[in-house]
């Protein structure tokens, strides 16, 4: 929605609530805020709700074609963003991309899949190289249109992006059954 | 797209606090500067977001994490990455990675005939390359500060060169990977987990019977290993099957030169990752070799070892015990020497950098034990102290050890150590 469609919502329902809404007293409007400061309180808080909203878009999980794999439950895909599942299949190998640091769908994951600080993040794989379970950590992605790319072009590529933002052609990941965009989906 | 609600935000707030200074017949007008404010950010962001996408394809160059070394974001930088390796998308191979770790650390203690002061602690190079899709190598080289390292006689002290892992591996599957090489021996967690990064371990030092260049569990195993893991029902049942030379002439070292009997050594280690309780681990390991150590009776040895850890770290739990068995042919005697650890730590929430920690270990070896006798290795210990992550790369430890061992006096030991790796 553009924002420019705001100020005509709120005026609208300031009408209604000023038609419907009980009278109130001498002493309450006297006590009570400004009508210009509850206007802009009220659009702080339709902001608020919006970034709410925004922050809350799902994170899908993409693939390559080649993936021979449609559901994964959430603790199969924490192995593969572990690295403890390293194979789709034995003749395929699982390419991990992640998106760097800043990037809200990274924290998605680190949040939720991971569970770990951005330093957590660091140091578990590369004490994973260290352990030699791997020969390196995830190979790092700048976009989601450059995820999106390295995924239909690498083999076993596997991704994190914004549902929003997944073109055709790509493969997504049901975790547990659910797809973004379907209730209790996990990645928000 | 979502650093938009950001950018408005902060553009709304200033507007408001704008507003308040504003007499009420303006607030229309604001509204229409609050809202050309608006437009003005969307079109910022929509620039940044062009920006972006003009960037070359993905496809032509990607970077890599290794080790050490995180790319930086695109947008300024916070942290302190170092440079990204860039690299095609189509892997080339060999790929050699490099990576260190390093500690410096100052001790100062009671104990007669020491002297507190600085020393250097490890300095590891660790090296790991892709040979093909399913073939890797790793490579872990040491130099240790030794008085003894140095040439002349009587030697003079020096660096000592070891290469303390040389891995080649086959992964077939999740389920099985096979190798060759010099591995540390997986009869102990701690072992396979931290190496000789200090800057991975939480403390300042390994717990005493896991010492490097310590007799009670054979440290190093030279020879093959397979491993891999299982669903099993959400358990994820992983496994280790080693054959090797197990203990050399001298206890502390591997057969790297070759065996000095031939009784093979063998280990089975198995450890279970519940998916329903993510960060735990339990697990154990059989160990079984025969030792013809010099000046010492021949015995056959087993190993059994139990670990459980939490490994997150508020709290971060590892608890390991240790059974060495050792029966000598013809005598009917039999000794167990044992010896457990636990350790906690605990990140603050408030202060993420600092995680205090805290260590009991133990190590009883009977008397009538000849393979351990003369060594010395009982103990009763706690280890105390605080890490400081002032870096994403590097720690600062400072700890307090109390330690008990029989026939010698109680000791108290103060150190301080800077780990990092690069």
């Amino acid at each position: 929605m553009k924002l420019m469609d705001r100020p005509a919502l709120i005026s609208h329902k300031r009408r209604n609530g000023g038609a419907g809404a009980p009278a109130r007293s001498a002493g309450n409007r006297a006590g009570a805020c400004p009508p210009q400061y509850r206007q802009i309180s009220r659009l702080v808080l339709l902001f608020f709700i919006l970034m709410g909203l925004a922050s809350a878009a799902p994170v899908a999980i993409v693939v390559s074609n080649d993936v021979p794999v449609d559901d994964l439950s959430f603790a199969e895909i924490r192995k593969v963003f572990l690295g403890e599942r390293q194979f789709w299949s034995p003749k395929l190998r699982v390419v991990l991309l992640m998106r760097a640091p800043v990037a809200p769908e990274r924290d998605v994951v680190l949040r939720d899949i991971y569970q770990m600080s951005e330093s957590q993040f660091r140091q578990y794989w590369i004490s994973k190289v260290f352990r030699a379970d791997v020969s390196s950590g995830p190979k790092i992605v700048y976009s989601t249109e450059m995820a999106n790319d390295l995924v239909t072009a690498i083999p076993g590529a596997v991704a994190f992006v914004d549902a929003a933002q997944i073109p055709k052609g790509l493969k997504v990941i049901r975790i547990d059954g659910k797809l973004p965009g379907d209730k209790s989906y996990p990645l928000r | 797209m979502h650093r938009f609600p950001k950018l408005l935000g902060g553009g709304l707030l200033l507007a408001f606090a704008a507003h308040a200074q504003t007499p009420a017949a303006d607030q229309n007008a604001l509204i229409q500067q609050l809202l050309h404010r608006i437009d003005q950010l969307e079109s910022r962001v929509t620039e940044l977001e062009s920006a972006r996408a003009s960037r070359p394809p993905a496809a032509a160059a990607i970077s890599q994490t290794s080790p050490a070394q995180v790319p930086p974001p695109p947008a300024p930088a916070t942290h302190d990455h170092g440079t990204p390796i860039v690299e095609a998308a189509t892997t080339t191979y060999p790929n050699l990675k490099l990576s260190g770790f390093g500690d410096i650390n100052y001790t100062a203690s009671d104990r007669p005939g020491t002297h507190a002061g600085f020393n250097e602690g490890q300095f590891i190079l660790h090296f790991s390359s892709a040979l093909s899709s399913k073939v890797t190598y790793f490579g872990e080289l040491s130099l240790t500060a030794r008085t003894d390292a140095g040439s002349g006689t009587p030697a003079a002290p020096g660096f000592n060169p070891e290469v303390e892992r040389t891995i080649i591996r086959y992964d077939q599957s999740d389920h099985l990977k096979i190798s060759f090489g010099r591995y540390h021996t997986p009869v102990s967690y701690w072992n396979t987990q931290f190496h000789h990064g200090s800057w991975l371990q939480t403390t300042a030092s390994r717990p005493e019977m896991i010492q490097f260049g310590g007799s009670f569990i054979p440290v190093h195993f030279v020879g093959a290993l397979a491993e891999g893991s299982f669903a099993a029902g959400g358990l994820n049942l992983n496994y280790n099957l080693g054959l090797g030379n197990g203990r050399s002439s001298v206890l502390s070292r591997s057969g790297d030169f070759g065996d000095i009997n031939n009784n093979k050594a063998w280990l089975a280690t198995v450890f279970i990752k519940p998916d329903k309780l993510y960060g735990l681990q339990v697990g154990g390991t059989v160990y079984r070799d025969k030792i013809d150590a010099t000046g010492r009776p021949q015995a056959q040895e087993w190993i059994e070892s139990a670990h459980i850890v939490w490994a997150k770290e508020n709290p971060e739990f590892i608890a390991e015990f240790f059974n060495i068995n050792h029966a000598y042919p013809g005598t009917g005697l039999v000794t167990n020497n044992q010896s457990w650890y636990a350790q906690v730590g605990y990140r603050l929430p408030m202060a993420q950098s600092w995680k205090p920690y805290y260590r009991y270990e133990y190590i009883h070896t009977p008397r009538a034990d000849a393979i351990f006798s003369g060594l010395n290795l009982g103990l009763s210990s706690s280890t105390l102290g605080m890490r400081w992550d002032f870096s994403s790369y590097a720690a600062f430890k400072l700890e307090y050890r109390y330690q008990e061992r029989p026939g010698l006096p109680n000791t108290n030991v103060a150190w301080a150590q800077t780990s990092f790796t690069f």
